[in-house]
């Protein structure tokens, strides 16, 4: 009896199920699609696989997987169509806000490939992290330039690599000039800001810190990181010995951590999204935090929230203001 | 006369202080290394000038703000969670029972990570009173799962369950609320550092006093090792007690989960090691001493780990390393260690193997078949058409014909060989797990439990971190080849003096949380802000799966399954006891040797096309037994739909209902596994009583 009911229901069920299901979302194919884009000689860009990507012409439907890569596009007056995690994107870089029409594909780690389809884009920007895979699935419908976003042994040159790669596909070449022009003069002014008020040879410590229950850990930007480096241009000195890792040049440490450090300005970065202050509200009455030299001096300051550490060239042009200012007043 | 009758008791007692006095001095000296270890350059020397005086300021702040609140929140967890490893394992009568087996930790992490994850921000008082909530709840629902706590083996399969439930929830949380890449790691690892004597100090009266109740009951808990009906004969309220005492221990693991999150295996692995100091100390069996033992033993594990990774890393790696994940590795080295001598004394045996031994008729077994077929055929096509685009079966079919417009094409592309790797690598689980629990007899024996699927995991992690660029056959052939040494290992270790299946499980759960330990280390070092790759390995996924990956696991079923069938009743048999097969002229050892050896290769494949995926060789066959009866012929194929189903429809959820994010089918696997297999065991249980 019992057998009986399951089956009529399993049969009515898988006729709904073929009923409902039947028809087509989308027309077969008839002759092949998507034109050549209009205009325009050949680009060929070689991307961090040493891979060799043909575009016809400039670009102009890009989908990026990585913040830094989108903010070079948006910096470069490229709106993707595609981003990946777009809240989290405008929560933490706001130094190149997206429009409201762009689409959301997922997040970072695993971007949902059938969006980035729909999306029919003329280019997808992604990091190695990417699962391979993924991108040979991407790469069945849509080139994709894989793009080292960071290296330690010389943030700020891929920085720019990154930029001028970003710019080749999309055919922004004057604006990454003049992008790149831009932090150029930041840099320069900044540290003429920095020597002026005396502040050259000034030892600063970087840093951004998770608060998790009863403990904090603490994220050290190092001598490689994009920070340090342009920390560095600007005449300061990276107070952080230890050594990074080898794509972002950050390392981790703990309260104790920040004893090695003497005399510095503490400078570090959050954001309201992740809750409390990891610092000051963190370690409220911690005895070491107390003893540190920097802290009794009053030399601890809050970046303002949403300047990209990880960022391009307007993240970092953020980041030089907002420095001078915390320093130099 | 009376000189007599005192003089063993004496030496008793005598044997135990010595015992306990080494312990505490093991401890202290590891408390002492453990002072002079950190980031700062605060040395021994330093800490010693301090004593006498001559210090700086600075030493005493790093002394009393960063090591002694780390140092305090070892001894804390530590004793929190041995006492309460001893507790749990005496109440269920099972050395493998835990705060993590029975899903206490599990639950008072949930509760901890959905407060962070909802943004509410909670006074440590509260924070230990949601978590103790959360593990009470996890643990009534184990204990209701498995019918109020009689039957052991029921208790740890129930908690496993709704462990890795719970687990599975957690990391869905943290994929959904965590903005930033501070990882997996840092969330589902304890971590011992504390920025101040904050929750220690709350929690440690809390820890005093769940370790002085399990004390003060510490006669009754004797006297129940003895058996239920002695118990009840001799007085003692036997489900009372056992409430009671499983109230403390939950008490005692969510204090050591609000003071560092869940660090894994210590309730485990110190009750163990008391009890493999015990047979030389009689003493030592008693409740009033193996609670506060297991309590020390707990202490040193955690600071052992601690040291020890310090003394590798240095201060930083300290750091950078989890302490958790540390324990686990250690505490893994020990379980097995302890597992080799394992003698089946004390309150561990087990009942056999969980066969829903009803002979069900033919027609039952057609029926199930035909359903089963029938959904898996609805679920496969159904998680065709769903997606973050929604298809219908016209583009499927366009497709098929070759001819479907271009984003069809692309999102089947893309589509279609996930849902392959699901069905492929789900039946090959479920078949490797229904192989490896009748040939060990065990309805806790299941490749990831005995570390088979670890080791694959191991093998491929490390092949993908040394060469990135490995061909697809490469990758699964060093998965094999990770998971017959795992195999090898874990039944080297057990086979001393025969197979007895307790010890199997037990150094197979070490393996396999060794594995773990140390696929998240290898992550850590060379990959760190890489979630994904971590995702993959660690929870399965299905995510960018092509072609060529399904193929070695198509491959593999299908000349595994071809072999089981021609040996379909040697399984029968094998599955009984261990006289049958041998009087019928069976060789025992060779075919189980062939057997582990195909189920560890199934298993392999397996994981190199979706990485880690527990549960399904659990549940899938526990199911198949349910539906069809224990005979092979038929549990084998009924088993592989249901795993194929299983992982297909966590495929397809995962792909769907937070689209354009997705979930790792794994993940799912757990969270629609769970209430099934729920269901089974309560089903079982009014079939069995």
């Amino acid at each position: 009896m019992r057998g009986r009911r399951i089956r009529v229901a399993l049969g009515a069920a898988v006729a709904a199920l073929v009923l409902a299901a039947c028809g087509t979302t989308e027309a077969p194919a008839g002759a092949p699609a998507s034109p050549a884009p209009a205009g325009g000689a050949q680009v060929t860009v070689t991307d961090a696989r040493g891979k060799q990507v043909t575009f016809d012409g400039p670009v102009t439907r890009a989908v990026g997987l990585e913040w830094a890569l989108v903010e070079h596009l948006v910096s470069l007056g490229v709106m993707p169509v595609g981003v990946a995690d777009v809240a989290g994107y405008s929560a933490w870089v706001q130094a190149a806000p997206l429009t409201a029409d762009v689409t959301d594909v997922g997040v970072r780690g695993e971007p949902s490939i059938e969006t980035i389809a729909r999306l029919q884009p003329d280019v997808v920007f992604a990091t190695p992290d990417m699962n391979e895979g993924a991108i040979a699935q991407i790469e069945a419908f849509a080139p994709v330039v894989v793009m080292r976003d960071a290296d330690a042994s010389d943030a700020v040159g891929q920085m720019r690599r990154n930029v001028e790669l970003v710019a080749q596909v999309t055919g922004k070449q004057a604006q990454a000039a003049q992008l790149l022009a831009g932090f150029d003069a930041a840099v320069a002014d900044g540290a003429q800001r920095i020597a002026a008020a005396g502040l050259a040879g000034r030892r600063i410590a970087f840093a951004d810190g998770y608060l998790d229950g009863g403990r904090l850990s603490i994220r050290a930007f190092t001598d490689g990181s994009l920070i340090g480096t342009v920390t560095r241009e600007l005449g300061l000195v990276n107070a952080w010995a230890m050594k990074g890792d080898e794509s972002y040049g950050t390392a981790t440490t703990d309260v104790e951590g920040l004893t090695t450090l003497g005399d510095v300005e503490f400078v570090y970065w959050t954001n309201k999204v992740e809750g409390p202050d990891p610092f000051v509200d963190g370690l409220a009455g911690n005895a070491v935090w107390q003893s540190l030299p920097f802290v009794q001096a009053g030399n601890v300051e809050r970046l303002p929230d949403g300047i990209w550490m990880f960022g391009g060239p307007a993240s970092m042009r953020q980041y030089i203001d907002a420095i001078t200012v915390a320093l130099a007043g | 006369m009376q000189d007599v009758l005192l003089a063993p008791r004496v030496t008793s007692r005598v044997t135990v202080a010595v015992v306990a006095a080494l312990g505490v001095a093991i401890v202290l000296v590891l408390s002492a290394v453990h002072l002079t270890q950190g980031t700062s350059s605060v040395s021994a020397a330093d800490l010693i000038a301090l004593l006498t005086g001559a210090g700086s300021d600075r030493t005493a702040a790093v002394l009393v703000a960063s090591r002694m609140p780390r140092l305090l929140a070892g001894v804390v967890v530590g004793a929190a969670l041995g006492a309460a490893g001893a507790g749990l394992q005496s109440i269920t009568r099972n050395a493998l029972a835990a705060p993590d087996t029975l899903a206490v930790n599990a639950g008072a992490h949930l509760v901890i990570v959905a407060c962070a994850a909802f943004g509410l921000v909670v006074p440590v008082e509260a924070s230990a009173l949601l978590a103790f909530a959360g593990g009470l709840a996890a643990a009534a629902l184990v204990f209701g799962m498995s019918g109020g706590g009689t039957g052991p083996t029921r208790l740890v399969l129930a908690g496993s369950a709704v462990s890795l439930a719970l687990f599975a929830l957690v990391s869905v949380l943290i994929l959904l609320f965590t903005e930033e890449t501070t990882g997996l790691y840092a969330w589902g690892s304890g971590q011992l550092a504390q920025i101040g004597f904050g929750s220690v100090a709350r929690m440690a009266p809390v820890v005093l006093l769940g370790i002085a109740g399990l004390v003060a009951l510490g006669r009754r808990l004797d006297v129940l090792g003895l058996g239920d009906d002695t118990a009840v004969v001799l007085g003692v309220p036997v489900r009372r007690t056992r409430v009671v005492v499983a109230v403390l221990t939950v008490l005692l693991a969510a204090a050591a989960v609000t003071v560092a999150g869940p660090v894994g295996f210590v309730g485990l692995c110190a009750p163990a090691a008391v009890r493999l100091v015990a047979p030389l100390v009689p003493g030592l069996y008693r409740h009033r001493v193996l609670v506060p033992m297991s309590a020390l033993a707990g202490i040193g594990v955690v600071l052992a780990a601690d040291v020890l990774v310090r003394l590798l890393l240095g201060g930083q790696g300290g750091v950078e390393v989890p302490t958790g994940v540390v324990t686990t590795l250690f505490g893994a080295v020990v379980l097995v260690a302890v597992a080799r001598r394992f003698r089946d004394s004390g309150p561990v045996r087990q009942a056999p193997a969980a066969r829903s031994g009803r002979l069900r008729g033919r027609r039952t077994f057609l029926l199930v078949t035909a359903v089963t077929v029938a959904l898996t055929c609805a679920t496969a096509a159904g998680s065709l058409l769903f997606g973050d685009a929604f298809l219908l079966m016209g583009d499927v079919a366009n497709w098929l014909a070759g001819r479907a417009g271009p984003v069809t094409t692309f999102v089947l592309d893309a589509r279609v060989p996930r849902v392959l790797a699901a069905l492929l690598a789900g039946a090959a689980l479920a078949v490797a797990g229904a192989v490896v629990q009748s040939v060990c007899r065990n309805p806790l024996a299941e490749p990831a439990l005995l570390g088979v699927s670890g080791g694959a995991g191991v093998a491929a992690v490390a092949v993908i971190t040394i060469a990135p660029a490995v061909g697809v056959w490469t990758l699964s052939g060093s998965a094999a080849l990770g998971a017959l040494l795992a195999s090898a290992l874990v039944f080297g270790l057990a086979a001393r003096g025969g197979l007895a299946t307790d010890r199997l499980v037990l150094v197979g759960v070490g393996v396999s949380y060794g594995s773990m330990a140390l696929i998240t280390l290898m992550i850590v070092f060379t990959d760190p802000w890489n979630e994904a790759k971590a995702l993959t390995w660690l929870s399965g996924s299905t995510y960018g799966r092509t072609f060529p990956q399904v193929i070695p696991v198509a491959a593999v079923l299908l000349l595994a399954g071809a072999a089981f069938v021609r040996v379909r009743d040697e399984l029968d048999l094998l599955a009984l006891d261990e006289d049958t097969p041998r009087v019928l002229g069976i060789a025992l050892g060779r075919a189980r040797l062939a057997l582990l050896a195909t189920a560890a290769v199934l298993t392999a494949t397996a994981v190199s096309a979706i990485g880690l995926l527990a549960f399904v060789g659990l549940v899938a066959p526990h199911a198949a037994r349910a539906l069809v009866g224990s005979r092979h012929a038929r549990v084998l194929p009924v088993a592989a739909m249901l795993g194929g189903l299983l992982v297909c429809l966590a495929d397809v959820l995962g792909r769907t209902v937070i689209a354009p994010a997705q979930l790792p089918a794994g993940t799912l696997t757990a969270l629609i596994g769970t209430p099934y297999f729920a269901w089974l065991l309560w089903r079982s249980r009014m079939f069995t009583g």
